[in-house]
Formats: structure tokens, sequence, C-alpha cells
């Protein structure tokens, strides 16, 4: 707390305000420095005022907070206040003679300005009168020259000097009233000097004063302050003294305490140190106890180490021994795996030749069965014709009655029932082929007996036209090896295996082809061994599984093949009759013709099958014969460009109803013999049994009449040697009669003879 | 001078092989020299004294101790000691200063003589001690407030004014003020001089004639009586920021002629030349010069556009109408904070155009009218003005013959206005009603803190009130500077002086 620090603190009113404002650094000053300082100082009283704001009014919290000071505090505000109008009053009181001095100034100022102007307008009037004068003088001399006499002249001249010496008197007046201004104005001012002075004395005087006051009051209020300050501080001074001796009473109070307690600890300790001591001493008793314990144990412990290295050396080796029949037995056993591959793999190839057998054998197994199907058929049959002929003969000679041939399914069943499987399109194309070569032989021979039923609609020479096209056009689709191979075959044989390489090139069943495929190599085994030989490694490349290529276009039976020509004719005709209705007019009646005569071959066919189908069938193939009359395709305007399209459009329209037949065909080679059992049962019962009845009662009638016929053979017999004895009577009667002459013998005699017998 | 040269070869060498021994003894060396600079140094003492700190380095004590090295340093000075000594008796032949080490120059200065040639010392020495002593040997009463703190730059003020003032046209050679110039230039920022004596001269032919006649044959021959030019000088003080000019003779005594007053035309246009081509200058004033209205014209159109002016004190001279007018011009031509025409003889017309200019201005902070003559209606054009000013804090119209109506313009201002700080209408005649009206208009002001209507017909109730409502805003504002300045250091109150003016 010293003086000038306090002083400073005391001294706030507007003076220092003012004063901080002209020292503070200030924003708009030239130099950037002092700007930077001022803006510093400008942000960070603003901080500080809001600061303060957040903490409610600095002041007053301090007021509040700290109420001890508040005492100090209100003293401290109090000489402010003090001093504050002190200082305004001292201010006011020395300023005062300033003000006061500048208002007479003011006043005086008016007053001269008054008195200048009456001043110069006395002047002016002066000078007005004077001139007047002086004028009238001047005017008087000219006057005076026109005198002549002296005596006015003189006199004249005397009234001109009086108003001269008038005119100067008057100036002189003025002079000397001016000059009295003048003088009493010196005076004044002399006056005014002093006045000044003395204001200036009194001036400085009160400053002195002022100052000596304040200076005073200053230090009376220090005073006060400091005395109110060390007042306060006694007093805290006294506190604390008093609350230090409270604290060292306390304390020692609190020392004893600690202490006889510390005691008491230290006692307890002891005792529990002793205590402890001999716990310790039992401890290390026990301790040693154990040590020796433990000693001896360890001498054992040693031994039963040694024992168990012993025993891990021993163990070691039978490890080792183990180890070394280990490696032993794998050795053995992949000996032994190695052996049995070799088994197993002798074994699948048994296993394929035996399957390969199995097939061999199913096919001779089928053909057996065949065979004795048919044999036991032919038997069957037979006794069934015998049968139908007994009846027959029952019916017609010993009923009377007309017989009719009794109609039955099986009855025209021949070979095994399974379903007569569809010819593949293999076999059709083969057999046209065939067929075609056939024809193209023998010309002009008559048609054979064809065993192709199916051309209905179309001839065969329609199909094989397409089909040629179509082997023409689509060989991309044929393997490139296949060709090679196929280079020196002859033409026919050519074509087919093309066909079949295009028709259908991996078959979901392999083996069902092959099947298929057998029957026909067989039929044309015996004309074309090469050809045998070429299908040989062609079905060897269908069992090789890397030949498994995408089916081509999937035409499989006979079905299919048909629908593929149908497919190609139609197309053709839509196309025809689209664009070319008009122009293939012509040549569409000659097509029609030829479409004719082909179908007359067909018809002749037809007429034959009926006499062995029946009459249904014919209906409904002619109908369709008329639809094909209808369409005039001509395979021969199918251009070789259109080829791929019709195929393409045909492979798409085929596809959706083919993959739903794939899955049963799985099944096909399993023969079904459901209904061997119904057939065979049915052959049975062509009898019925009403007939049979019919046949015992007629049987035992037939007997009956057998027995009549027996006598009545027996009869006859009789009644035959009784007429051989009676012929022989009569031969020898005749031979006797007729022994020369027979005529004679024999007439007379014998119708003589004879009547009677008759 | 071979002598000198030698020691100061010496200087160096000597060091280094004392430094040694003597360094443990050297910070605290200074530190005793520093406050002691009276002292007589004689090398014995200063050794004995030399160990301020024995604990501080007590190994390097007990070696010294041991070897005991202080004995006979006791007996013999120092080279050092010694050298100093030398070099101050020979400072003015041949003064080395800067070569020194801190310590050494510091000795150095302490014991140099102050009434050494300026042309040594004063690019030289920098040091403020220096210039103290040299300061109150020349003058008793020293206000070194005045000259910014610093010695040196108020012993080169002063010396300056000391030359001016006795500087007589004609007899006194110019090359002495010239010759200080370059010793001067960088140190003087303040230039205050309250008499210019006319040349000799002439007085000395009058001094027969008749006193009444004098100021006729003054007026004749008025060609004669300039006084010293001050354009050379003033351009050669480049950090020149005040001009305090008053051209008045003191102490005439009974040799007084009106002629040793006279401000003539080329005094003024010299000065105008001279104001004009400092660019530094912040401050100027002149004041009891007789200037009237042609003079003021001619000064103030050489401040027009000034860069840097902030303050212009006109005060106590002859100005009218023609001179406040080219006031009001400088007002809207400069950036300056200050103006104070007090104790002219401005009226009306003139207060007019000031309150015109004063309406847009934006850097003027303070403005003094006092002991003139404006009356109601220049008093009313200011009332005006202020409505729309922002500015201004500091309006002094004490002295002006206003009354009630500009007091009730002004009640008016004081409701809007915001910047206002102190207002003086003492010495008119406002009237009671006027008080009223002011007190009305005091009493919607919050930043008001001087009114000053002493002598001015108020009625003493609204004087009391009106004074009730300055304390107030004053308390108000002392909050708010506490607040605002909390943590800014405690500064010194200037004294009484500030509430005088």
């Amino acid at each position: 707390m010293n003086p000038p620090g306090s002083l400073a603190g005391l001294d706030p009113n507007l003076d220092e305000h003012l004063s901080t404002q002209i020292l503070a650094p200030s924003v708009h000053s030239d130099n950037p420095q002092e700007r930077i300082q001022a803006r510093r100082l400008r942000i960070a009283a603003r901080l500080e005022a809001r600061r303060r704001e957040a903490l409610g009014e600095y002041l007053d919290g301090k007021k509040e907070s700290e109420e001890d000071q508040s005492k100090s505090y209100k003293q401290k505000e109090e000489s402010r206040l003090k001093l504050a109008k002190l200082l305004l009053c001292g201010t006011e009181l020395v300023t005062n003679i300033q003000v006061a001095i500048d208002i007479r100034e003011i006043h005086r100022r008016v007053e001269e300005e008054e008195i200048k102007r009456q001043r110069i307008e006395k002047l002016e009037n002066e000078v007005k009168t004077s001139q007047d004068k002086f004028d009238e003088i001047t005017s008087k001399w000219e006057e005076g020259k026109q005198k002549r006499i002296p005596q006015e002249l003189w006199e004249m001249l005397n009234t001109q000097q009086l108003h001269c010496a008038g005119l100067l008197e008057d100036k002189n007046k003025l002079i000397s009233e001016l000059q009295q201004e003048l003088k009493t104005k010196d005076d004044q001012y002399v006056k005014d000097l002093k006045k000044q002075s003395d204001d200036i004395c009194l001036l400085l005087e009160r400053m002195e004063e002022q100052v000596k006051n304040v200076m005073k009051t200053f230090r009376e209020e220090l005073y006060n302050i400091e005395l109110e300050y060390l007042t306060n501080r006694m007093k805290k001074v006294e506190d604390y003294e008093k609350q230090l001796n409270r604290q060292r009473i306390w304390d020692c109070e609190e020392y004893n305490t600690i202490k006889i307690k510390l005691e008491q600890d230290v006692q307890i300790l002891e005792q529990q140190l002793q205590q402890r001591k001999a716990i310790y001493q039992l401890n290390q008793e026990k301790l040693e106890y154990n040590l020796q314990v433990l000693k001896k144990r360890d001498e054992e412990s040693t031994v039963i180490k040694s024992q168990q290295k012993r025993k891990i050396n021993r163990l070691h080796d039978i490890l080792n021994n183990l180890r070394s029949k280990y490696a032993k037995q794998i050795k053995q056993f992949q000996e032994e795996n190695q052996s049995l591959t070799l088994d197993y793999k002798r074994l699948v190839l048994q296993f394929k030749e035996l399957q390969k057998a199995m097939r061999h054998f199913a096919l001779i197994d089928d053909e057996k069965f065949r065979e004795i199907w048919l044999m036991n058929e032919e038997e069957a049959k037979d006794l069934i014709a015998r049968a139908f002929d007994v009846d027959r003969i029952i019916h017609t000679h010993h009923l009377g009655l007309p017989w009719t041939a009794p109609d039955f399914w099986f009855l025209k069943n021949v070979g095994p029932i399974s379903q007569q499987p569809q010819k593949s399109a293999m076999q059709i194309v083969e057999e046209m082929l065939m067929h075609t070569e056939k024809e193209e032989a023998e010309e002009a021979a008559s048609e054979p007996e064809s065993y192709l039923d199916l051309p209905k609609q179309i001839s065969e020479k329609t199909t094989k036209k397409i089909l040629m096209l179509l082997c023409d056009e689509s060989g991309f689709l044929i393997e490139s090896k296949l060709l090679s191979l196929l280079l020196p075959l002859e033409q026919n044989e050519c074509y087919l295996l093309r066909l079949d390489a295009i028709f259908s090139f991996t078959v979901a069943s392999q083996r069902w082809m092959n099947a298929l495929h057998k029957p026909s190599l067989l039929l044309l085994g015996a004309e074309h061994p090469s050809a045998a030989q070429v299908r040989g490694l062609f079905d060897g490349m269908f069992e090789q599984p890397s030949c498994f290529l995408p089916q081509a276009l999937g035409i499989e039976s006979e079905d299919d093949l048909y629908k593929l020509v149908n497919f190609f004719l139609k197309y053709r005709a839509h196309r025809l009759s689209s664009s070319l209705q008009i122009k293939s007019c012509s040549q569409a009646s000659v097509e029609k013709a030829s479409m004719e005569e082909t179908s007359m071959g067909s018809e002749l066919e037809l007429a034959e099958q009926t006499e062995m189908e029946g009459a249904k069938e014919e209906s409904l193939v002619e109908g369709e014969k008329e639809e094909e009359e209808e369409t005039p395709p001509s395979p021969w305007d199918i251009h070789p460009n259109d080829v791929l399209k019709i195929l393409e459009a045909f492979v798409m329209g085929l596809k959706k109803p083919r993959d739903s037949r794939a899955p049963p065909r799985v099944q096909k080679n399993v023969r079904n013999n459901s209904k061997d059992s119904e057939y065979w049962q049915a052959l049975t019962t062509v009898i019925p049994s009403s007939k049979q009845n019919l046949w015992d009662a007629l049987y035992t009638a037939l007997e009956k009449y057998h027995i009549v016929l027996t006598q009545r053979a027996k009869l006859l017999l009789e009644n035959s040697s009784l007429e051989q004895q009676n012929t022989e009577l009569q031969a020898l009667l005749q031979q006797y009669l007729n022994s020369k002459i027979n005529s004679e013998l024999q007439v007379p005699p014998t119708q003589v003879l004879r009547v009677p017998t008759k | 001078m071979q002598d000198t040269v030698t020691t100061s070869a010496l200087l160096d060498p000597s060091h280094s092989s004392v430094s040694t021994q003597d360094k443990s003894s050297t910070g605290g060396h200074t530190s005793s020299t520093g406050p002691q600079p009276s002292k007589p140094s004689i090398t014995p003492v200063s050794a004995k004294s030399r160990n301020p700190h024995p604990g501080a380095n007590f190994h390097r004590m007990r070696r010294i101790i041991a070897e005991d090295p202080e004995w006979s340093l006791a007996i013999v000075p120092l080279l050092t000691e010694l050298c100093i000594q030398h070099i101050i008796r020979n400072f003015q032949k041949n003064p080395i200063l800067k070569q020194m080490l801190p310590e050494h120059q510091q000795k150095v200065l302490n014991h140099l003589p102050p009434d050494l040639p300026l042309a040594v010392t004063a690019n030289l020495i920098d040091n403020e001690n220096y210039w103290l002593r040299c300061c109150m040997q020349r003058w008793p009463v020293c206000h070194v407030a005045h000259h910014g703190g610093s010695w040196k730059r108020m012993f080169f003020e002063r010396h300056l004014e000391n030359l001016l003032k006795h500087f007589i046209p004609g007899t006194t050679d110019p090359a002495v003020i010239l010759d200080l110039l370059p010793l001067c230039r960088n140190y003087v920022r303040r230039v205050h001089v309250d008499q210019f004596l006319p040349p000799v001269q002439l007085p000395a032919q009058l001094r027969p004639g008749d006193q009444s006649d004098s100021g006729s044959e003054g007026e004749m021959e008025e060609p004669t009586v300039d006084h010293y030019q001050l354009g050379n000088l003033v351009a050669g003080l480049s950090h020149l920021e005040e001009l305090d000019l008053v051209y008045d003779v003191k102490d005439c005594g009974m040799n007084f002629e009106w002629n040793l007053f006279l401000f003539t035309y080329r005094d003024c246009h010299s000065l105008a030349a001279a104001i004009k081509a400092c660019h530094t200058l912040k401050i100027f004033k002149l004041t009891r010069s007789k200037v009237d209205d042609d003079k003021a014209r001619i000064i103030i159109r050489s401040l027009l556009d000034h860069p840097v002016l902030e303050e212009l004190d006109l005060s106590h001279n002859l100005i009218g109408d023609r001179g406040a007018r080219g006031a009001a011009k400088l007002l809207s031509h400069s950036r300056l904070r200050v103006l104070n025409l007090a104790n002219n003889q401005v009226r009306a017309p003139g207060a007019q155009s000031l309150a015109h200019a004063l309406a847009h201005n934006t850097n003027l902070i303070s403005l003094n009218l006092r002991l003139n003559c404006i009356e109601d209606e220049g008093g009313q054009a200011l009332a005006h003005a202020l409505q729309t000013n922002k500015c201004l804090t500091t309006l002094h119209l004490g002295g002006n013959e206003l009354s009630e109506p500009t007091a009730t313009l002004l009640s008016q201002v004081l409701a809007i206005n915001t910047t206002l700080t102190s207002i003086n209408l003492s010495c008119n005649h406002i009237g009671l009603d006027g008080g009223k009206q002011l007190l009305e208009g005091m009493s919607d002001n919050k930043t008001l803190l001087e009114f000053d209507l002493r002598l001015s017909d108020v009625a003493q109730e609204s004087e009391y009130l009106i004074g009730q409502a300055l304390y107030t805003n004053r308390e108000a504002a002392r909050q708010r500077a506490l607040n605002r300045s909390h943590f800014m250091s405690t500064i010194t109150a200037n004294g009484p002086e500030n509430s005088v003016g």
C-alpha cells in the first residue's frame, strides 16, 4: 500500500478519464504499432466488459463479497467524492477569476464600442462644423481681396483672425479633450494593469491555496484511508492472533491426545511384537523340521528320478520299435492298397466287360425272348386257330349257326408285346435311301411293298430331296473329323452318315441311340461292310465321353423327321403363296399332277396296308392325303439359302415340346412286361366260358350222340360185317353169278338183292 | 593525441587480462555504480565494494581469499579505471564511447562534465542521465513532461528556443542557429518561442523620437522590422511536430515602441511557406501576434490539405469574419482536430461559415470561440450544425453575447447529441428561461460531463439541477472508464490544469 499508488487510485475524477483518453493509444493514430496496440486494448476492454457483465457488476460484487473491506471501501468512496467535490469547487473558484475578467472585458468592450461610436460621431460633427467654419473663413478671404479700404480690411482680418482662433480653439479643445480621455485611459490602463496584476496575484493565491488544500485533503484522506486500512488490519491481526492461539491450544491438546494414543499403540505393538517373536520361534522350529523332511524327500525324489529316467529310456526303445513297425505297416498297407487298386481296376474292366456281355446277353435275351415268344405265340395261335376251327366247325357243322371270327387285339399281335418302338429318323432315312436306290436300280419295277408305312403325305423323293438339301447346306454341323472319314464312302452312305450327324449328335442317351442304330446296322451290315466299319468307328466315337457334342438339330424319331419335312414344305408354301402366287399357278398345277402321281403310288401302298390294318386308318390317311394335295410345295423350289432359316425356325419350334419328352425316354429300354400276363391270359380266354359251356354241353350231347353213333357204328359194323358177309356172300354169289359175265351178274342179281337192304 | 591512442590500444588487452579475475564482480559492479553517479570514484573504495554478494560465489571467493588478490589491488587502481579517467579527461579532444563495454560507457557518462561542446556530444551521447545533468545545470526549473519525457530533447528544444529568443536580425550571426541545426535536427520535435526580437537599429534611431509619433513612423518603416525567418530552421528539423510562436517582445521596459510588436507581411509569408513545407507538423500555434484577417488567410491557405496537422491555435489575435471563413475552409480541407480562435473578432457571419463547415465535419473534436462576438445568429447556426455533427466533444462559446434563442436550440441539440462532453456558455446572457430550457435538454442527455453556465444570468436553481445531472453523467462515465481500463496500468492524473482550459 504505497502512497502514490493509492493516490492514483483515489483520484478517479473526470480528468483522469480525459487524460487516459489522451494518453491511451488511439485507433486513428498514424503509427501502425500504436493502432495495433489501441485495437488490442479495445478488444481486451470489450472482453473485460463482457466478463464483468457475466459476473454481475464487478465492483458491487466485490463490495458484497468482501464484507471486511466494505468499511475501507466506504472510506475510500467518501474520500473520493469529497476530493472530487473539492477539485471541482477549487477549479471553479480558480476559473471564476477568469470568467469574471472575461465578463469585465466584455463589458469594457461594449462600453468601449459605445464610447468609440460616440467619439467618432463627435469627431465627425466636429469635422463638419469646423469644415463649415473653414469654408466660411475661406469665402471671407475672397471677400477680403475685394476690400480696398484698409480699415475694413483690418477689421475683416481681425474677424478672420478671431474666426481662425475660434476654429483653432475648437480643435485644441477637442485635442485636449481627447488627450484628457487618453490620459484617463492611461490611468485606467494603469489601473487595469494593477487590477490584473491583483487578479493574477489572487489567481496565484487561489491556485496555491487550491494546491495546498488539495494536497492537504489528499493527505488527510490518504491518512484516513490508511488509518482505516490500518485499523482494519489491526483488527484482522488480532483476529488472526486469536485464531492462532486457539489453533495452538487446540493443536497442543490434539498433540497430547495423539501422543497418549500413540504410546498406547506402542505398548500394544510391543506386546504384539512379543507374541510375534514367540510365533516366530515356533515357526522356526516347524520350518526346521520341515526342512529335514524336505531334504529326505529330496533324496527320495532323486532316487525316483533315476528310476524314471531308466523307465524313460526303456520306453524310448519301445517307441522306436513301434515306429519301425508302424513304418513297415505303412509300407505294407501301401502295397496292399496298390494291389487293391489294381484289383479294382481290373474289376472295373471286368465289370465293363460284364456290362458289355450283359448288354450282349440282354440283346440275345431279347432275341431269345422274342423267339420264344414268337414260338409260344405261334403255338398259341395254332391252338387258337385250332380252337377257332373247332369252334367254327362246331358252329357250322354241329350247331348249324353262322360263325364269325372273334376280333381280339391280341390276335393280331406278333412278337413281344412291348410298345412297338418308333423307328429312328436314321432308319427312316436309311430305308428311304435304300428304297430310292432300289428304285433307281429297278426303275420301272413295280413299287415294292413299302415297309415304310409313313411317307403318307410326302413322297420319298421329296423327302430325299429335302434331306439332300439339308445335308448339303448344313454341313457345318458335322465335325471335320467325321467328314474326313466319310470321304471314301459312296454317296448314299455319305449322305446317311452326314444326316445322322446333323440330326442327332449326342442324343442324351447314347445307349439308346446305339440300340437304335444297331439293328439298322445289322440291316446295312450285310450289304455294305465298309459302311459298317465306319459306323463302328462312329459308335466308338460316341462312346468316348469327349465326343459329347451339342445336339445339332435333335431329330431322333421319325415323327420329328416328318415334321421337319412338313415344315420345310409348309414354309415354302407360305413363301410361295405370299410372293409367287400368280406366277406359280401353272407350275403348281404341274406339280400337282406330279404330286398326284406320287400320291397315287402311295395310295397303292395304302391300299395294301388297309388290307392289313383296317378301314379306319384308311379314311384317316386319305383325309390327310387330301390335305397334302392342297399344299403344293415342291422341294425343288426351296432355295438353298433358305434352308438355314427354315432350320432355325424349326429348331426353335421343336425345342419346347422336346424338352418335356426327354426324361421318360430313359426308361424305354426296360421292357414293359405288365401286359404280358394279360396278353397270355387273354390268349387263354379266346374261347369264352359260355362257349366252353356250350362246348361241354355239346360234348355231352355229342358224347351221347357218339355213343349212339358208336352203337350205330357197331351196328353199322355189324351191318357192314353183315353187309360184308352179305357182300361176300353176294360176291360169292356174284362170283358165282358173275363169274363169267360181270354186268350181267351185277345188275340183275344185285338189283334184286339191293333193294331189299336199303 | 598519441597518448590516448595508446591507452585505447591498451584498453582491450588489459581488460582481457583482468577480466578473468574481474568477472566475478562485474555483475554487481554496474548495479552498485548505477544508482550513485555522483560518487567520486576512488579505486580502492570501489574495489572494496566490489563484492556485494559474498555468498553468491562462495568457491571463487574462497580461492580469491586464499590467493589474496584484493590486497594488492586495493593499493594500485585498476588499469581500466585509469583508462576511463583518461578518456573522461580527454573526451572533448577524442571522444571514445561506443567502442567500450556497456559498464565502462556508463562510468564514463557518469563522470563527463555537462559543459562539453554540443558538437561532440549531440550525436554521440544518448544517455538521459548526462542530459539530465546538462539541463539541471542550465535551468533551475525543468518540466521534462513538456518535452515527451526526454531530457535530451528538452535540452535541445530549450537551447534552440533560447537562441531564437535572443536572435536579433542583422546583428546576430545566422550561423549560430544554422550550425546547431545538424546537431539538433533529430531531437527537436517542438519549437516554442514566445519572443522575436526586431532588428536593433530601428529602435536605436527611433529612441529620441516622440511616443506619439512612433506609431505613424513605424508604419512607414514596416518592411524593415522583419523578424527572424524560420524557413531554414523548420526545413532542417526533420521531426518537428509542434510550432508554438508568439511574435512579441518581453521585458521591453521603458523602451516600449509599437514597432516592437509588429507581425509583418514578410514574416507572415515566410512563416506560411515554412509550415507548408513541414509535413510532420501536427500542432501549430500563433498567439498574441496581432494576426489580422489577411495574415490569417495567408497562413490558413498554406495549411490547406496539410497531411498531418491536427491542432491550430490562433487565439488572442485580431481575426475577423474573413479569417473565420478561411478557418472554416480549412476545416473541410484538412484533418484538424482542435481549432482555437479564442479572443478574436469573429462575428455572426464568421461563426455561420464555421458552423456550415462543422455540420459535415468528422475530424474536429474541440472548437474554442471564447471572447468573440458571434451573437445569437452565429450561436444558432452552430447549434444547427451540432444537430448533424457526430464528432465534436468540446465547445467553448464563453463571452459571445449569446442569449435565449441559442439556448433553446442548444437544449434540442443536447437531447440528440451523444458525443459532446463539454460545453462552456459562461459570460453570456442566457437568461432565466434559457436556463430552464437548457435544463430540459440536459435531462435527456447522458454524455455531457461539463457545462459551464457561470455569469450567464441563469437561475441558481436550474444551474444546480444541471450540476446534478452532470454529476450523474460523470459518475456513469467514470464507471464506464473503470470497466474499460480496469486491466490497464493505473494512470497518474495530470493535475487540475486540464479542467481549467
